[in-house]
């Protein structure tokens, strides 16, 4: 049997969201509740739901504060939120500031409130572009993103892991994911630390982020430092000592394998030969070469100027 | 006498998450008024305290992010991000702060912290932070005792005065499990790594450690040195014996000791005006 869906209600009104949440249970969802915006957003870190109600009629700021910043980061963005909205409110109500996926009128109609719920959870399986295993933003973001790109003082940086094919054969997939959710991690918080900017998962072990020229260089050494520290958790202390352990490489022969390190190739938008998309993945594979030739890991930026 | 286990068992099992102290709380939050509070600073004060700590490695252990093995603070902080752990330690200001008469055992599990730390270093031993952070976390037990069965700690107390026993010894008679039992249960029921799990049930018991004997070693030897310095307070008035296991599996002897001793000296003075920062008046109360 699948598991429940999780439901988290969020109100002010201790008897609404009591009232919501029987009904919700009668209806086989697994409903929690929680009276007031104190400790929402802990809540959700620590036990994401898989959907949430809130009703935003007492204090519409704080709860467009607190959507806002669970949207914020991609692993909470895929949540539906659906608004509860008293009805004399929803004209004056600022829809484009509070990012919403639905909203229902107070007060509530119960059948429609269930057939929005399950419209939600659909929807969000349909349109979900991003990647199930990082839940960043998948290829049509990342071609939106870099065609917005193109021309502007900003720099795409595509990143990937050197020798995570070996890795995965020996250690396994269960372990490899592991590894490829590490580094969404580490890039998307270290591109939100300073400052910003979009972070996405082309597929497998390639990710790419984009950010303001002048932060590049900083974010790539970050993610660096950051991966480099954290990857030794995924070898044992014989491994780790050794720097090395031993497996096929692509031609099938046994060899010694590196521990794993990633390469970055940063590709700054503002140089005029870079006019499409195409050219920007390009320019980024010969960089991304570049910085595998060397040992450990390395970011590289193109500098050609025409 | 199964019954107190088993009870005590399943309050674990609910505990998603327990109170830690104000001072703590305060500091987080006048850094994170600062947008520059950097993974580094945070982790200083998250890695001051065990009951943060503990949450935090729960949430990045926990199976919804799919990491499994996540053992020091600094990578969980990494994995997290400034931003989760930010909202995780403030969310915990409003539901459950912690008494003023925690500080003791706080500067106890602080301490012991520092000492395995210093332990691991003068050994050269590998994973000197999974075993600080193990260390800190090694009376995590206690404070699930004070909080979730006030009656039998209050009975526990009286044992220890009355029979002049240990700490573990009173547990294990009114409770009839102790602390480090009880903190190794929690450990796996937060799904924190074996490397952490292992040396916080054991510390009283060195030979059972199994698999990670050595981390178990350095945190017995560091609360024994902790409660011998009367620093902080453990809520055990005896100073326990190394056992000879830990002496043996460290291939210690007295010279390395005394050093070991010698620049703990230094370092707990520092460790108690930090502590001091964290309760003084002067800390930002909003």
């Amino acid at each position: 049997m699948s598991q429940p869906v999780r439901i988290s209600v969020i109100s002010f009104d201790p008897q609404l969201a009591f009232h919501l949440q029987l009904r919700l249970q009668s209806k086989g969802y697994q409903a929690t509740t929680m009276s007031g915006v104190d400790g929402v957003l802990g809540a959700c870190y620590s036990d994401p739901p898989d959907l949430l109600i809130f009703d935003l009629s007492s204090d519409p700021a704080a709860c467009t504060n607190i959507i806002t910043t669970l949207r914020s980061d991609s692993f909470f963005s895929a949540i539906p939120i659906i608004g509860l909205v008293a009805a004399i409110d929803s004209d004056s109500f600022e829809w484009e500031a509070c990012p919403l996926d639905d909203f229902i009128h107070l007060p509530i109609n119960f059948s429609e409130l269930f057939c929005r719920i399950s419209l939600s959870l659909s929807r969000i399986k349909r349109i979900f572009d991003n990647n199930p295993l990082s839940r960043l933003p998948g290829n049509t973001s990342i071609q939106r993103a870099i065609e917005d790109a193109i021309g502007k003082n900003v720099a795409v940086c595509y990143v990937d892991i050197n020798h995570f094919k070996p890795y995965n054969d020996i250690y396994g997939f269960s372990h490899g994911d592991e590894v490829l959710r590490m580094l969404s991690r580490i890039m998307f918080n270290a591109v939100r630390d300073s400052g910003g900017g979009f972070s996405g998962h082309i597929g497998g072990d390639d990710f790419v982020f984009i950010l303001p020229r002048e932060r590049a260089e900083a974010v790539c050494q970050t993610i660096i430092t950051y991966f480099d520290q954290i990857v030794l958790d995924m070898f044992d202390e014989e491994t780790k000592a050794r720097g090395y352990y031993y497996g096929v490489n692509r031609k099938g022969e046994g060899e010694q394998i590196p521990l794993l390190s990633v390469s970055i190739g940063v590709v700054p938008m503002e140089s005029t030969h870079i006019q499409h998309y195409a050219k920007v993945a390009e320019v980024a594979a010969e960089l991304k070469k570049l910085a595998k030739d060397s040992i450990g890991s390395r970011y590289v930026i193109d500098h050609r100027k025409s | 006498m199964d019954e107190k286990r088993n009870e005590l068992k399943k309050i674990i099992m609910d505990t998603k998450t327990l109170p830690t102290l104000p001072g703590v709380i305060n500091k987080l939050n006048s850094l994170s008024e600062n947008d520059k509070s950097s993974v580094q600073e945070m982790a200083k004060i998250v890695s001051s305290d065990q009951v943060l700590s503990a949450r935090i490695l729960r949430l990045a252990n926990s199976p919804s992010y799919g990491f499994y093995r996540v053992s020091t603070i600094s990578n969980a902080m990494i994995l997290l991000g400034v931003n989760v752990v930010k909202s995780l330690a403030l969310s915990s200001s409003i539901f459950e702060i912690m008494e003023k008469n925690s500080v003791g055992l706080w500067e106890h599990s602080l301490g012991v912290g520092v000492a395995a730390n210093l332990i691991a270093r003068r050994l050269a031993l590998p994973e000197c932070e999974e075993i600080s952070t193990a260390a800190l976390l090694h009376d995590i037990g206690k404070v699930i005792v004070s909080l979730k069965c006030s009656e039998a700690e209050a009975q526990i107390r009286r044992t220890i005065r009355d029979q002049q026993v240990y700490m573990w010894e009173a547990e294990r008679e009114v409770i009839d499990t102790d602390h480090a039992e009880i903190g190794g249960w929690l450990a796996k029921s937060w799904f924190l790594p074996d490397k952490l799990s292992e040396p916080i049930a054991f510390h009283h018991n060195v030979a059972q450690s199994e698999n990670h004997r050595i981390k178990t070693a350095v945190v017995h030897i560091a609360d024994v040195l902790i409660k011998a310095s009367g620093f902080g307070n453990s809520g055990d008035c005896y100073v326990p014996q190394i056992q000879k296991i830990a002496w043996d599996v460290l291939k210690l002897n007295d010279q390395i000791l005394a050093e070991v001793v010698e620049e703990l000296e230094d370092k707990l003075v520092e460790v108690k005006n930090f502590s001091l920062e964290l309760q003084g008046p002067d800390v930002p109360t909003s």
